[in-house]
């Protein structure tokens, strides 16, 4: 049986996508880290805590609904029409996230900053002024109005307390020589 | 053969479009170019990725049984802390891993469908139960072993989104091998019972851990053309052969021995070599009749029920939210 033929029931319905943009210290842009499925806005920030940062380096995590993203391929944007000034009505601000790499990495882009532009058109216009010279080889224009944000003050609550659980870290486990010695030495199992 | 020809026209043409859009998504692919969502790619490329990624989204999810059984016969704080924090993080693998299943057009709900209805497989090791405490050791160490060495083949995927997702699973996996590994090279110098529960445990994974890395490349015949498309960078056996030169030496040191009599180091290629693997059993679990698949069908089902609840009143407070706003309901006061 299908998910089509099944009916659907409010509890077994596929919410809504949310992407999560995860930023792991001052020193590092937001990154498109991945999505979760939630409710509502809290719900998503709350999903994105609990799935991508389980462990420590992260001090602020945005999310945005996938229907406020527009996405460019690689493909698309070697084929952007030129577009005409007159076009588009009021101004909206757009967050701009772009891949610049194919190397290995678990982030998709980085945010790159804003824009704002009176239509889509025009904000892909100025969102690759902003990239410069680097290579774009895919782009986003996030609707800013539609992220929700973790405060300042949510980073030592959400993300502090992974900072102590080290057992979670690969390196404190022994390597063959100290496990020998610490079984030698009775340490507790 | 002209009036053919034009009759035919439009056909001869479609068919060299695509070849060159092949050609070109090849060319990509050669080039060491991710493939990323939204991309042209050939219905194969995609339909095969599907499979493979739901597949091993549903591992990590009914991986979370096996050992989520111990949790509260831990034997100390600290090793309850460290297993809870295994079995956590097998969720959100899945939910890594659904997530790069859907950029390819996969729904969640399609996918969670077709594993509560007995229809999705997933690995076949799972189905194995967990008969004593260091059983959680033995699965760290060789399931997880087998597992990372699967998986940073798979972090140079050619598709963007699993290639993240395996890059991001293996940074954390790598301390279920160790915790793994640390428990049971203490058991295996420790008391005589201890030596022997790491014993019994071996005895009882060794096998399904080798044949969790999938047949032979002999009856593998998607094998080649993923290779070509970059979704594989590593055969089977190739997989295979790494997990058990790395493995096999660890556990004779450990002071174990290993369930193979046929087992040896072969010096000329510097490899180990093993046994005949029983494929009839392998494909018996695959096939729903090994000795956990039931059980873990109806764990996972209880679970899907038992959290209706839940699903019914995040949708009740979420429709009750302004449609519009909800999005920017409670906390965009502040943008950084």
């Amino acid at each position: 049986m299908s998910a089509a033929e099944k009916p659907l029931t409010g509890a077994d319905t596929q919410w809504p996508r949310w992407e999560v943009l995860k930023k792991d210290s001052e020193r590092k842009p937001h990154q498109a880290v991945g999505s979760v499925h939630a409710a509502d806005a809290v719900h998503a920030l709350l999903m994105a805590r609990t799935v991508f940062a389980r462990r420590p380096a992260a001090v602020s995590m945005w999310v945005a609904p996938a229907a406020s993203i527009h996405a460019f391929t690689a493909e698309e944007l070697t084929q952007v029409p030129a577009h005409s000034e007159a076009e588009g009505g009021e101004l909206s601000r757009y967050l701009v996230v772009v891949k610049s790499t194919n190397r290995r990495s678990m982030t998709f882009g980085d945010l790159k900053g804003e824009v704002e532009a009176s239509s889509v058109r025009a904000a892909l216009d100025l969102a690759l002024e902003l990239a410069g010279e680097e290579p774009v080889l895919a782009l986003w224009l996030v609707e800013a109005g539609s992220v929700v944000r973790s405060e300042p003050d949510d980073a030592d609550p959400w993300f502090g307390p992974a900072q102590d659980k080290t057992y979670k870290q690969q390196s404190v486990y022994s390597s063959r020589a100290t496990a020998s010695k610490d079984a030698a030495e009775g340490v507790p199992r | 053969m002209a009036e053919q020809h034009m009759a035919a026209n439009s056909a001869p043409t479609e068919a060299s479009a695509e070849e060159a859009r092949l050609a070109a998504f090849q060319a990509r692919i050669d080039a060491g170019e991710k493939i990323e969502p939204g991309d042209w790619m050939p219905s194969e490329y995609r339909r095969q990725l599907i499979r493979m990624i739901s597949q091993h989204a549903h591992s990590e999810w009914v991986g979370m049984l096996p050992e989520g059984e111990w949790i509260a016969s831990a034997p100390s704080l600290r090793r309850k802390l460290i297993l809870i924090a295994k079995v956590q993080d097998e969720a959100g693998h899945g939910q890594y891993l659904y997530h790069a299943a859907e950029t390819l057009g996969a729904t969640r709900e399609e996918m969670v469908d077709a594993l509560l209805e007995g229809r999705a497989k997933y690995s076949s090791v799972f189905n194995y139960p967990t008969l004593n405490w260091a059983d959680v050791g033995m699965i760290g160490w060789l399931v997880d072993g087998a597992a990372i060495k699967n998986q940073v083949m798979l972090a140079g995927a050619s598709y963007g989104p699993y290639s993240r997702a395996m890059v991001r699973i293996c940074a954390e996996e790598t301390f279920h091998h160790k915790q793994g590994q640390e428990m049971i090279r203490r058991y295996a110098q420790g008391t005589p019972q201890q030596r022997q529960m790491a014993q019994d445990a071996l005895d009882r994974w060794w096998w399904p851990a080798m044949m969790m890395l999938g047949p032979h490349d002999s009856d593998s015949p998607n094998t080649p053309q993923l290779k070509r498309w970059g979704v594989k960078i590593k055969t089977n056996d190739e997989v295979r052969q790494e997990f058990l030169d790395e493995h096999a030496p660890e556990l004779i040191e450990a002071g174990l021995k290993i369930p193979d009599p046929d087992l040896r180091f072969d010096e000329a290629s510097g490899h180990w070599v093993h046994g005949p693997i029983d494929w009839d059993e392998f494909w018996n679990v695959v096939k729903g009749n090994g000795p956990c698949n039931a059980e873990r069908l109806a764990a996972r089902r209880q679970a899907h029920d038992d959290g209706r609840w839940v699903r019914e009143a995040m949708a009740a407070h979420a429709a009750r939210q302004a449609p519009p706003a909800s999005a920017r309901a409670p906390r965009t006061g502040a943008s950084a």
